[in-house]
């Protein structure tokens, strides 16, 4: 029998589910080995009958709380898919501001109407069997943790820096290009993506279990950001771990 | 050209059209030295306008043409099994503009992959490959070749450039680089005197380009850094802003750590097996399944880095790992990588300290080359799986081909598990079972999770035997005394249980045997069975024992039952296996009751990856604990702080 798999979005761009959307002829592979029984942004179809659950987005939310809860009663594994869900992501930039003025940004006058708080990641709610991270994951990821899952094995995901796939991948480093990169610091994973594309890590992945913050703050400041633009890089993805 | 050794003069026109030549050819892959931003890397060239030999050094060394970044050595299918990679296969390559530090690097590589085991797919590349070198022309910032005497190279390459002006000099270092000159160059003219003295000069001026220089002569490095080990806020000092990103050593052109992952397809039923590059620095490169991680500051990650390069290679093969190539610092963001400061402050602190340093005396080695690698596990079939405690299996295996496994006492195997990837174990049944061979698992990672899952009748990868085991000839004779403690008793059985099915061969056979509580004991019926025997003295005893257990022995850690046994130091052998924990405090015991140090034995357990002294994982300073041990002689090692 294949496991039957359902997907859930929470405060979230929906941009993770759309890379599975996006898997192409990969997709019919994978459908090989699960069955979908949920996943709102390409069937209508619903079950509550499901092994694993893939969610994305964070919780942002109170009552947010008790859907969680209620999927993590249903299914055998969850799995965090994407920043949102994983390390909180970007949600959690309004964390460091007051939240009654974000409620009034977002819904002028009809703020009141609308219920807040401190934007988190899944495992803050419910207990998680697996990570993808990224923003968005990559579909080479999502894979990997699933063929881990359905192997029954934890899925491996590094505990060292994107400079690690970096140097593998022979870019040019982006401090050397006058970049501000956050990748020192950075779980890899994500096969240096964005550098590889001529750009900077933003710390999408969430930190590696041991960064050196205050290494990598110093280095920011020496190729020259400013002591609070050097705080404020960590502040992009790193809002709940560095809350919690 | 009928004279292969000479030096050759070559315009720079004639060159272009050598290289683009040698381009034409399809059934060669040309690669050579391009920009890449501000900066230069070896990439594949379409034409010789790309060929910038005026760089000063690229991201990576070539070694990524004979060791790559990511690399399939083994695929498997779980109808058919393993199947290795044909080392014919490898891809070579023409090399255009490697500097002599790089060559010189390769030199280094060669020696270590060739080592005891070679390593087939490195050495293929190596051989069918052609290096044309390019004498520096612009040195990196950072670059301190000439302080370690790789500046400039006399051999090690198939053709060597000169930049001359006008012309290139071309040295031949080999019949393959006059084949090439031969085959692909028209032109080629003979190089006359004021050529050879132009190309003299310009290998001086090399030497004199570096900015980076040590304040001492580089080949008191071993016996120098030898003096530090531990001098911990030295290092603590030095290593305080340290990413653990791996930069420096992934950048390193005689760096060779790697790590293997198993890469399963869709279909879960087929796969493939990669080595890709690792890197000492990295947080969890010396952590192993249990969560222990045996290099676990930053500190001693960083240390460990220059010990290997300074002092453990040259232990092994008499030269200091490093060729001034400077990547290591002009790679670090916080620059704390620069071994030319790091020596410096080294050598600044033996002076004010008084320590007189005297030229390390280049060891006198003879490398032994010897069996090519077996990458593909060898099937095997699960024939009986017994349940020993709550976490704890035993498996009795049998290999596919129907032939014994062959392994001395002590040794250990690799068991690769479809799909999951490959784990070592201890093999816990003595030589003299035939036919089949038993591993008892306890269920930790995920090799061991999904090896619990496993059926009789089921099918695993194995490799080995490997590692050196008990040497249980020597043992004749002599009263032994084991002292086991947890999973320790599974590589200890295998020589127990190889004394007792030779017993007239050995003198007093005394069993210490300690685990947590009752319900771990395992091998408990054959164990407890040993209380019966008149010819072997048994004791065992739990650090605890619940309520609701049943114990009647001692309880207490192992060490309680030490003083318990009467034995002659002079005569007896201690056989300990437990723990990481438990060999200080039981060694301690035993040199308390005279045990000479060579007479106590050892079995360790490191993060074993490849199993046969390259990854890189399992080292113990200079040691390789898959390849050197797991079994070892505590003289041996009481001396090497990473050990115990």
């Amino acid at each position: 029998m294949k496991p039957k798999v359902a997907f859930f979005d929470f405060a979230g761009c929906e941009g993770d589910q759309l890379q599975i959307a996006n898997l192409e002829e990969e997709i019919l592979d994978l459908l090989g080995q699960v069955e979908v029984v949920s996943f709102r942004e390409v069937m209508k179809e619903h079950s509550d009958d499901y092994h694993i659950a893939f969610i994305e987005g964070s919780c942002t939310r109170q009552q947010d709380e008790e859907r969680l809860k209620q999927i993590r009663k249903n299914a055998s594994v969850v799995v965090a898919i994407g920043s949102c869900a994983t390390i909180g992501g970007i949600n959690s930039l309004k964390n460091y501001q007051n939240l009654d003025t974000v409620k009034k940004i977002v819904y002028g006058e009809n703020a009141s109407l609308f219920d807040t708080y401190l934007a988190r990641p899944i495992d803050a709610v419910i207990p998680v069997d697996a990570y993808v991270h990224g923003c968005p994951m990559t579909k080479e990821e999502f894979l990997h943790v699933v063929k881990s899952l359905l192997l029954g094995k934890k899925p491996e995901i590094p505990n060292y820096p994107v400079c690690v796939e970096c140097k593998k991948n022979e870019n040019v480093c982006a401090f050397e290009r006058g970049e501000f990169c956050i990748g020192p610091v950075t779980r890899a994973g994500c096969n240096s993506c964005c550098v590889n594309e001529g750009t900077k890590c933003w710390g999408c992945r969430g930190m590696v279990d041991n960064p050196n913050e205050n290494s990598q703050k110093e280095v920011l400041i020496k190729y020259g950001l400013s002591v609070d633009d050097a705080i404020g890089k960590f502040k992009l993805y790193f809002g709940w771990e560095k809350k919690k | 050209m009928d004279d292969d050794k000479k030096m050759h003069i070559i315009s720079k026109d004639t060159f272009a059209e050598f290289i683009n030549n040698l381009i034409a050819d399809n059934s060669l892959n040309v690669v050579g030295v391009k920009s890449k931003g501000e900066k230069f890397a070896f990439g594949p060239l379409e034409s010789a306008n790309q060929l910038r030999l005026d760089y000063d050094v690229t991201l990576l060394p070539p070694k990524k043409y004979f060791l790559p970044q990511y690399e399939e050595r083994v695929t498997y299918d779980v109808a058919t099994g393993f199947k290795a990679k044909d080392p014919k296969e490898s891809k070579s390559n023409v090399i255009i503009g490697v500097h002599p530090y790089d060559i010189m690097a390769l030199l280094h590589m060669d020696e270590i992959f060739r080592e005891t085991k070679s390593d087939p797919y490195y050495l293929e590349r190596r051989n069918s490959s052609i290096i044309i070198g390019t004498n520096i022309q612009k040195m990196s910032e950072q670059c301190f070749a000439p302080s370690m005497g790789c500046a400039t190279i006399d051999y090690g390459y198939d053709l060597m450039l000169t930049d001359l002006g006008e012309k290139y000099a071309i040295d031949v270092g080999s019949h393959k680089g006059a084949d090439l000159l031969n085959k692909y160059a028209k032109d080629v003219k003979k190089a006359f005197a004021r050529d050879i003295h132009a190309v003299g000069k310009k290998k001086m001026d090399i030497v004199n380009m570096t900015k980076q220089k040590f304040n001492f002569s580089s080949e008191l490095i071993p016996e120098m850094i030898g003096r530090f080990y531990e001098k911990d806020s030295f290092w603590k000092d030095h290593s305080e802003e340290c990413l653990s990103c791996g930069s420096c050593v992934l950048v390193c052109p005689t760096c060779y750590c790697f790590d293997i992952q198993d890469i399963p397809d869709l279909s879960l039923k087929k796969g493939q097996r990669l080595r890709t590059w690792d890197g000492c620095l990295l947080e969890d490169f010396a952590k192993v399944a249990s969560g222990e991680n045996f290099r676990d500051t930053k500190a001693n990650r960083y240390r460990h880095r220059y010990f290997k390069k300074g002092k453990y290679l040259f232990n092994r093969f008499g030269f200091v790992s490093c060729v001034g190539c400077g990547r290591c610092s002009s790679n670090c963001l916080p620059d704390i990588a620069n071994p030319v400061n790091l020596f410096n402050d080294m050598y600044a602190e033996s002076l004010k300290s008084g320590i007189e340093i005297d030229s390390a005396t280049v060891p006198d080695i003879s490398i032994k080359t010897g069996t090519i690698i077996e990458f593909a596990p060898k099937l095997a079939t699960i024939v009986k799986k017994v349940p020993m405690t709550a976490n704890e299996t035993m498996f009795e295996l049998k290999l596919d081909d129907e032939t014994d496994l062959g392994h001395q006492p002590g040794q250990f195997v690799q068991v690769s598990v479809f799909g999951v990837g490959e784990a070592p174990f201890g093999v816990s049944s003595s030589p003299t079972k035939k036919g089949t061979f038993e591993l008892c698992i306890r269920k930790l990672g995920n090799v061991t999770s999904k090896m619990h899952t496993l059926k009789e009748g089921d099918k695993v990868g194995i490799r080995g035997p490997l590692g050196k085991g008990f040497d249980a000839e020597f043992l004749k004779g002599k009263d032994l005394l084991f002292v086991a403690g947890g999973l320790g008793i599974v590589p200890l059985r295998s020589l127990f249980n190889y004394v007792l099915a030779n017993r007239k061969d050995y003198g007093r056979v005394i069993l210490l045997y300690g685990c947590k509580e009752p319900r771990e004991l395992l091998f408990g019926d054959e164990i407890l069975g040993l209380e019966d025997r008149d010819d072997v003295e048994f004791m065992s005893t739990v650090d605890w024992c619940p309520e609701e257990e049943v114990w009647t022995s001692n309880v207490g850690v192992i060490t309680t039952l030490i003083p318990k046994v009467d034995f002659d130091p002079q005569k007896t052998y201690a056989v300990v296996v437990g723990p990481p924990i438990m060999y200080k405090f039981v060694i301690k015991d035993l040199k308390s009751r005279n045990v000479p140090d060579d007479h106590i034995i050892v079995s360790l357990e490191r993060r074993m990856k490849c199993g046969v002294g390259k990854c890189g994982h399992c080292q113990i300073n200079q040691l390789y604990v898959c390849k050197d041990g797991p079994v070892f002689n505590y003289s041996d090692i009481k001396g090497v702080p990473e050990a115990l």
